[in-house]
């Protein structure tokens, strides 16, 4: 077969009318109408209608022709006609067209299919078909053919289009892309690694790497200025349903270089990547410190496209005779509110009462909620009564409050809680009651975070990495409450309450950053284990460097809109951190382990064969979800061993009669006569009385993820 | 005899008329009776309260007896540990006890009480109500000091249940006595079993055959050389059953939940961990290793079942009757272990593999007999016992 005159599907215009064209493809949909058969052909580029007619078709072809089934790979000849009017195709580009096969070749036939793959109607006016019912598995198992449809081929596309955006931009402005290694060591820092066991030196791991944070530091050091990666990046962490264990980031530092230069490059970065898909993005982005997001939104990752911002109203209440308000006080709490405008219709007493302050709030951590409507210039609420007129008369003056206002407060003895709760609140509200513009894109840069945070042990610990730039650094290493005050070179940019990226402009003076390890509690020697090779780096003259890591999945799919970022994957993992294409991850064969030294890995003083019974025990308990308590352990493990004994004797007996389950002809639960009928226990709700946790008229279990 | 009870009933029924107006039963807390605490001797279901009646205590209470609490018993039945079944009737304190039998557990408390123990075969009582532990094997049986007073409860509580349905169609069996005549009778003894019998205990279970062939009954050797395998099919079935059959204890619907769970996994793992006792944890564990790590052994224990049911077939065709030891008396007294429960049931597991019925009969030595028959044989084994017991029909 020659395709050297194949055209695109989608790209056959009126210019080809009168033509013979080649085109080849998919068979997207079939009609057949008695004699005429009409054909959706898909390619990359779209679809377009060929027919098979007795009149432009010779015999033999139009009986092969009745044999395409979808799916089928095919390749025809035909020419090119204009439709008649009232029988074009709006759902389809080439709509007006259409080709009269005189040759087809069957390039290759198709099974029936897991779940449709066709998603535009034949005829003007029909309903398209979606896979919105399919399950994810089942179309992450044929990512194949999922990817044959067009919105997958869109979401492609657009990812590429994206990154050669991003490519020529940083081109453009000197950046330099170069490729770090994916086999290097494990660092202690961040979250858990993927390792990857060493054959030549048994016993010994390669880590993939969490970022190539290390690297494009030397990179500076090295001289290079500018360089960025499109990093392939691995974190072994907890799942969550939108977290891929791999993923791809844009990496980015300079040198010589301050973070006005940096937000100065992300913004026009950012809107050039969003402008691929025709969002227009405001410049210059709006900044917040880390400080005045959390007093604001609750969030170091604030969502601004809805207002709901907090009002600190700790000092109206100084001397209230509201007895909990009190209480918080004295216990050097403090009170913070929104006013939820103009949404009282919405909000009414039942809902901001029992569903609000009794089952919300609480959910997040509160142990209560305060909540106030404002009707005919008054506060009312169930406990308005417990305040004077001059705590509401100044409530009303710091809530800006208007009739139909609706506020709501939280009060604990702890600052966090108070944030964290309300922040959730905020949320909620919001998307409740539908204050978010789905269609805007509101980016903002978050800086000055705190350079430490406090560990259980009274210690400290770094917020981003023990790299980050201190905003000062004339701080005493040994006073811990200074250093907790000490804010960072870090900034993150954050759009619609998602993180897109991060940086920090980086340590390069070899003091400073021995300063800093000394503040986290690290020895020389310690420094010298964890971090030599690096620390070493900056010994021969580093420059003042910094950069940034942007999230490019979880930016594509922020700009394509898509539900996931396993849509603008190609072969993503599921929320299970695994591949139904491939079955990864998978076991090995244990000749593999053993050419790996991975056999009695873990210790030289187990007896042999210890190691796989410990598993046999473990791997019991776990499908029986019945744990063993560290004292019943020997018990158990002596309980398996006469399993196994037992498992050989009767394997051992020579039996071929038919397996029996039951030593009667039982009748089963469809016994004639019989209906089924729901239990008068279950509608009266009487089911839940022995269950240890209910929710409404539900069992209640724990998370199904963490 | 609180140590005797673990719940009693207070409340007097007002008038009661009917078949068993006169008797009192105790069951143990795994049969289900409405508000009463059904603990079942477990972690797995404390403060749980039964919503209604199983069917053998509804059709008790219609024929007029009087429910008068639970006894103490083993982790799901499983075993004799803090069990008291037997009890309550040298007490004198009720007239006929319901224990449920897994492996024999019911025919050796009626042995450590001196009373007679019968359990019916598979599928004559409903299991509705009953919260068991291996469904394919299990039996609600009935001790008392008298064989009548068993023929009665029996009458009263068996047949088809259209809420258990592992049950067989079929109607209501015909549970009269019948007439015993010796000279017509044949009872077998299983000669493999007699062979690796101690001296002492080989002894006294000839002395009871010379005294059955005095009696005019005719003594006839059998043949199963596959007898010893019973128990080891029993703990392989009966243990994959129980873990299977125990996946419903979860802390979702009743139980207790360990607390700090943080997810699903991790709420079944730690609560079902704290649920069940050491013994009974064993056998799960055990039962899940053939589940989910050697299904072949299970499958092959499945096949052994068959074989042994067709050969017992076979047997009770050959005899009237079969008399079997009852006790083990290399077994420990109160095992502590799994292996050594088991050893306990090494005569008596036959009967819940192949589910026929079967009774034991107390001895003037203390010990005692066990007599089968064929699976349908419960109305002639109770005429024979009666007959033994020298109160049934000549």
């Amino acid at each position: 077969m020659n395709f050297s005159e194949r055209i695109f599907c989608g790209k056959l215009s009126s210019e080809h009318i009168g033509k013979t064209v080649q085109l080849c493809g998919w068979v997207d949909a079939y009609r057949d109408h008695g004699g005429l058969l009409f054909i959706h052909l898909r390619d990359r580029s779209g679809i377009v209608q060929i027919i098979f007619s007795p009149e432009t078709s010779s015999e033999n072809i139009c009986k092969m022709a009745a044999t395409l089934r979808t799916e089928y790979c095919i390749a025809v000849t035909g020419e090119v006609k204009k439709r008649i009017p009232g029988t074009e195709n709006p759902n389809i580009e080439t709509g007006a067209l259409e080709v009269f096969v005189r040759e087809l070749s069957v390039l290759s036939e198709s099974e029936a299919l897991p779940f449709p793959i066709s998603d535009k109607a034949m005829v003007a006016g029909a309903e398209d078909a979606s896979v919105e019912n399919v399950s994810e598995d089942l179309r992450l198992q044929y990512r194949y053919l999922d990817i044959r449809r067009p919105a997958m081929q869109e979401n492609l596309f657009f990812r590429h289009k994206i990154f050669q955006c991003v490519r020529e931009f940083l081109d453009k402005r000197g950046f330099v892309e170069v490729e770090t290694p994916m086999l290097t060591a494990s660092t202690p820092e961040g979250a858990r690694d993927y390792l990857v066991p060493s054959r030549v030196h048994p016993g010994n791991f390669y880590a993939l790497p969490q970022s190539p944070q290390l690297f494009k530091q030397l990179l500076m050091i090295g001289g290079l200025e500018r360089y960025f990666q499109l990093a392939r990046c691995f974190r072994d962490e907890d799942l969550r349903p939108d977290r891929q264990p791999e993923f791809t980031q844009l990496d980015i530092e300079a040198s010589f270089i301050d973070e006005e230069f940096l937000y100065e490059l992300i913004e026009e970065l950012t809107v050039k990547m969003f402008a691929v898909a025709g969002i227009e993005l405001p410049r210059p982005f709006p900044r917040m410190t880390y400080a005045e997001a959390m007093d604001s939104t609750g969030s170091d990752r604030p969502d601004l496209r809805f207002g709901l911002r907090f009002v600190d109203v700790t000092n109206v209440f100084g001397n209230t005779n509201y007895s909990i308000f009190k209480q918080i006080l004295q216990r050097g709490g403090c009170i913070r509110g929104i006013n939820v405008k103009q949404q009282s219709a919405k909000l009414s007493k039942n809902v901001l009462q029992n569903e609000y302050a009794k089952e919300i709030a609480p959910s997040f951590g509160a142990k209560g909620m305060t909540w106030m409507r404002a009707e005919g210039g008054k506060l009312e609420s169930n406990i308005v009564q417990f305040f004077s007129a001059a705590e509401l008369d100044e409530l009303k003056k710091r809530f800006e409050v208007q009739d139909g206002d609706v506020l709501i407060m939280v009060a604990d003895p702890s600052d966090a809680i108070v944030t964290q709760a309300l922040g959730q609140l905020r949320l909620h509200l919001a998307n409740r009651l539908g204050l978010i513009d789905e269609k805007i894109f509101y980016p903002v840069w978050i800086t000055h975070f705190p350079l430490f945070e406090p560990t259980d042990e009274g210690g400290v610990t770094s917020s981003h990495h023990p790299f980050t730039a201190p905003e000062r650094v004339d701080f005493d290493p040994k006073n811990v409450e200074e250093l907790l005050s000490l804010r960072s070179r870090a900034y993150d940019l954050v759009i619609n309450g998602e993180e897109l990226g991060g940086g920090s402009i980086r340590i390069n003076n070899r003091e400073v950053q021995r300063k800093i390890f000394a503040a986290l509690g690290l020895t020389q020697e310690e420094m010298k284990e964890k971090f030599g090779f690096f620390l070493r780096a900056f010994d021969f003259g580093a420059p003042p460097h910094g950069g940034l890591a942007l999230g490019m999945d979880r930016a594509v799919s922020m700009i394509l809109r898509t539900q996931s970022i396993r849509e603008v994957i190609a072969f993503p993992k599921n929320r299970s951190a695994g591949c139904p294409l491939t079955g990864a991850p998978a076991g090995v064969k244990k000749e593999q382990l053993a050419e790996l030294g991975l056999l009695n890995l873990g210790g030289k003083n187990i007896l042999p064969g210890e190691a796989q019974k410990e598993t046999l025990l473990d791997r019991v308990s776990w499908v029986s979800r019945i744990g063993i308590a560290k004292e019943e352990r020997s018990v158990m493990e002596e309980v398996l061993r006469e399993a196994q004994k037992l498992a050989a004797e009767v394997n051992n007996l020579p039996v071929d009669d038919e397996p029996i389950r039951s030593v009667v002809d039982a009748a089963g639960i469809a016994r004639p006569g019989l209906t089924a009928k729901k239990s008068e226990l279950a509608e009266k709700g009487q089911l839940l009385k022995s269950a240890p946790a209910v929710k409404g008229n539900y069992f209640k279990v724990a998370n199904i993820l963490e | 005899m609180d140590s005797v009870f673990f719940y009693r009933n207070n409340i007097k029924a007002a008038s009661r008329s009917g078949a068993l107006q006169k008797i009192k039963i105790a069951l143990q807390p795994n049969i289900s009776v409405a508000g009463w605490p059904t603990e079942t001797g477990s972690n797995a279901l404390a403060g749980f309260k039964a919503l209604e009646n199983a069917t053998v205590a509804e059709h008790a209470v219609k024929a007029g007896a009087q429910l008068i609490g639970y006894t103490r018993m083993s982790e799901f039945g499983f075993g004799l540990k803090n069990s008291m079944a037997g009890s309550v009737l040298q007490k004198k304190a009720a007239d006929v006890e319901l224990v449920l039998d897994l492996a024999g557990e019911a025919r050796l408390a009626a042995l450590r009480a001196g009373v007679c123990g019968f359990k019916p075969r598979y599928g004559l009582l409903s299991r509705f109500g009953l919260a068991g532990l291996i469904p394919s094997m299990e039996a609600i049986s009935i001790l008392s000091m008298s064989i009548k007073n068993i023929r009665g409860i029996l009458q009263a509580v068996a047949g088809a249940d259209e809420r258990d349905s592992s049950m067989p169609e079929g109607k209501t069996p015909d549970l009269k006595p019948t007439k015993i005549d010796p000279k017509k009778i044949k009872i077998g003894v299983i000669k493999d079993i007699l062979r690796e019998m101690p001296a002492n205990e080989r002894e006294s279970f000839e002395k009871k055959l010379n005294e059955l062939e005095k009696a005019g009954f005719a003594v006839k050797e059998l043949s199963f050389p596959d007898f010893s395998q019973f128990l080891a099919v029993h703990q392989i079935v009966g243990s994959v059953e129980a873990s299977s059959c125990a996946g419903r204890y979860d802390s979702v619907r009743y139980g207790k939940r360990e607390p700090q769970a943080k997810n699903w996994n991790e709420m079944y793992l730690s609560s079902r961990g704290a649920a069940f006792g050491t013994l009974l944890k064993s056998y799960l564990i055990q039962g899940a290793y053939f589940q989910f790590e050697s299904y072949a052994a299970y499958e092959n224990a499945c096949r052994l079942r068959a074989r042994l049911v067709a050969q017992m077939k076979n047997l009770t065709a050959q005899a009237d009757f079969i008399i079997l030891p009852a006790v083990n008396q290399a077994a420990s007294e109160n095992p502590a272990t799994l292996a050594e429960t088991y050893t306990q049931f090494i005569y008596t597991a036959f009967a819940n593999v192949t589910g026929q019925p079967v009774l034991f009969l107390p001895d003037k030595s203390g010990a005692g007999f066990q007599f089968t028959a064929a699976r349908l044989g419960d109305g002639q084994l109770l005429s024979l016992g009666e007959y033994l017991q020298g109160g049934g029909e000549k």
